[in-house]
């Protein structure tokens, strides 16, 4: 008979990411995790609003444009 | 109290060039003054006595010669120490700053030297500036000199206080989130946070560039007038400085602001602890007696734009310190460690999805928000302000909800880039607090001018805590 074997657990996937080599206790890094989501939650419905053409300059050009001296 | 600590820089320095008073007597008055405030608050992080008062004698001498003299000549001035002066090392409130003194003056230093401005003293902040309360974990929180169990309110921490306590007239300050205006609402002075790009930022400590502003805080009107104007215009060093012509703010002090219409955001000043409510009916009330006619407005929705200015703010803070929070963590205080860790767990398509639709809504809030008024008027802190201890919770797990309540109505005002002048309450023999003022782009002429008729009624005072 085969020996049976019992196929391990996957390895948890170390972090990757700009946050993989920062030193923080689990606790910030969860808290850290969950803000984030929050914020990409906000991210993702603005996201599928904005024009293709929306343009990081778009901001400068609007201050100055509307200007009011 | 002595008159001296009263006057504005303006009539300071008119009263230097007069020869009614030496620089010399204003200068050494000044560190006296600021010695009594640092033992009070913990505002000075270095006193430069004996380089002020050589300054000083060499500007006495300059007048007596007849020289000319520039518009603050001999006026004895100190700042948050986050400026590049050509020579020393800026502290940045940090313990992380090992890095070669300055080879040349920050741009806003370099053009108050030119009007003839000494500088007595480096001034506390928060660390790295980026902190709303004032609590610095490696230099020592500072404490409001109206009641030291109180914030300042930060960033720009000493400086409010320096100039609530009459030490100095006015200081510099830099607003990324709020550190304008919470220090001036703390300590019952005025501020004005320009609009973003107004004043040119070479030379000063980034914290986030996309939002970063550099301002004044003040006592009087006419200082903030007289100093805009100073720093204000185009500046070959800083590539984001506006090429707008500079308006005469001093001139244009006393323009009508009878028929200006003042709006209100109900539903997001709603939100506001009930004695900040009613201290803003009370400006309210103030400021129709001076003409202006008050009418609703809507902002864009204040969640979003709050979250929109942590995508663009975070990652932005957090790229400047990737290198040292990773070799150097320990040598950061508790709380700045914690929130300059968060920027790193921001996806870099969010940050950009913030940074893109920046345009969309300021276009939104121009053409929807100020549709039917002229300014906006908001509080600065949700809530009465708030004691040392209770804030005092370094990088724990309340920090981001505690911070984000005293940002609440600074830091999404930053993502619009709209100008933006702090005003202190009324006090009624109680503790400060503040309201803002917001107009439209580089509408800061009209707002000192509403800010002028506003001290008509609600004149400057100078700090001591109450009894």
């Amino acid at each position: 008979m085969p020996e049976q074997t019992i196929d391990p657990q996957p390895e948890p996937a170390a972090e990757a990411g700009p946050a993989a080599g920062l030193e923080m206790p689990p606790e910030r890094r969860r808290a850290a995790k969950a803000h984030a989501a929050l914020l990409a939650e906000t991210a993702a419905k603005v996201a599928a609003g904005l024009p293709l053409s929306a343009d990081v300059d778009d901001f400068r050009r609007i201050l100055a444009a509307e200007a009011r001296p | 109290m002595t008159e001296l600590e009263q006057l504005s820089a303006r009539a300071l320095a008119a009263a230097i060039r007069g020869k009614k008073i030496s620089s010399l007597e204003a200068t050494r008055a000044a560190i006296e003054r600021l010695a009594a405030a640092h033992e009070l608050t913990n505002c000075t992080l270095s006193l430069e006595a004996e380089e002020a008062l050589a300054a000083a004698k060499a500007c006495d001498a300059a007048i007596a010669a007849g020289k000319p003299a520039g518009p603050l000549a001999g006026v004895p001035l100190a700042h948050k120490d986050m400026f590049d002066r050509k020579g020393k090392i800026a502290s940045w409130g940090a313990r992380i700053r090992a890095e070669a003194p300055a080879t040349q003056d920050a741009t806003v230093i370099a053009r108050y030297k030119a009007a003839g401005a000494l500088q007595i003293a480096a001034l506390h902040l928060t660390e790295f500036a980026f902190g709303p309360t004032g609590h610095n974990y490696v230099l020592g929180h500072a404490r409001n000199p109206w009641d030291p169990t109180r914030i300042t309110g930060g960033s720009s921490a000493g400086t409010a206080a320096a100039v609530a306590y009459g030490a100095i007239p006015a200081g510099l300050g830099s607003d990324t989130g709020g550190s304008l205006r919470l220090p001036a609402a703390a300590c019952g002075v005025c501020s004005i946070k320009p609009t973003w790009g107004r004043v040119p930022r070479a030379g000063a400590m980034p914290l986030a560039p996309a939002l970063d502003t550099i301002g004044v805080i003040a006592r009087h009107m006419e200082d903030l007038a007289l100093m805009l104007g100073l720093l204000a215009g185009p500046d070959p060093r800083d590539a984001a400085a506006s090429t707008l012509p500079v308006p005469d703010y001093l001139a244009r002090l006393d323009d009508p602001v009878r028929g200006l219409r003042l709006g209100i955001d109900a539903a997001v000043v709603g939100s506001a602890h009930p004695d900040v409510q009613g201290l803003l009916q009370r400006v309210t009330e103030i400021l129709e007696k001076q003409g202006l006619v008050t009418a609703a407005c809507r902002f864009p929705d204040w969640q979003t734009l709050d979250h929109l200015v942590q995508l663009t703010q975070m990652p932005d803070c957090s790229a400047a310190h990737a290198a040292y929070l990773r070799s150097r963590p320990n040598d950061y205080g508790p709380q700045v460690r914690a929130r300059l860790e968060l920027g790193h767990f921001i996806g870099a398509v969010d940050h950009l999805t913030a940074l893109r639709a920046r345009g969309i809504y300021l276009r939104r809030t121009l053409e929807e928000t100020f549709k039917d008024i002229d300014i906006a008027i908001l509080p600065i802190f949700a809530d009465p302000v708030p004691t040392i201890a209770e804030l005092d919770i370094g990088g724990g797990p309340t920090l981001q909800a505690a911070m984000a309540r005293v940002v609440k109505y600074t830091r999404p005002i930053n993502y619009l880039g709209l100008p933006t002048l702090a005003l202190p309450v009324p006090r009624a023999g109680g503790l400060p607090n503040g309201i803002q003022l917001i107009g439209r782009p580089y509408a800061e002429a009209q707002l000192l001018a509403v800010g002028r008729a506003y001290q008509r009624e609600v004149p400057p005072e100078v700090a001591r805590p109450l009894a």
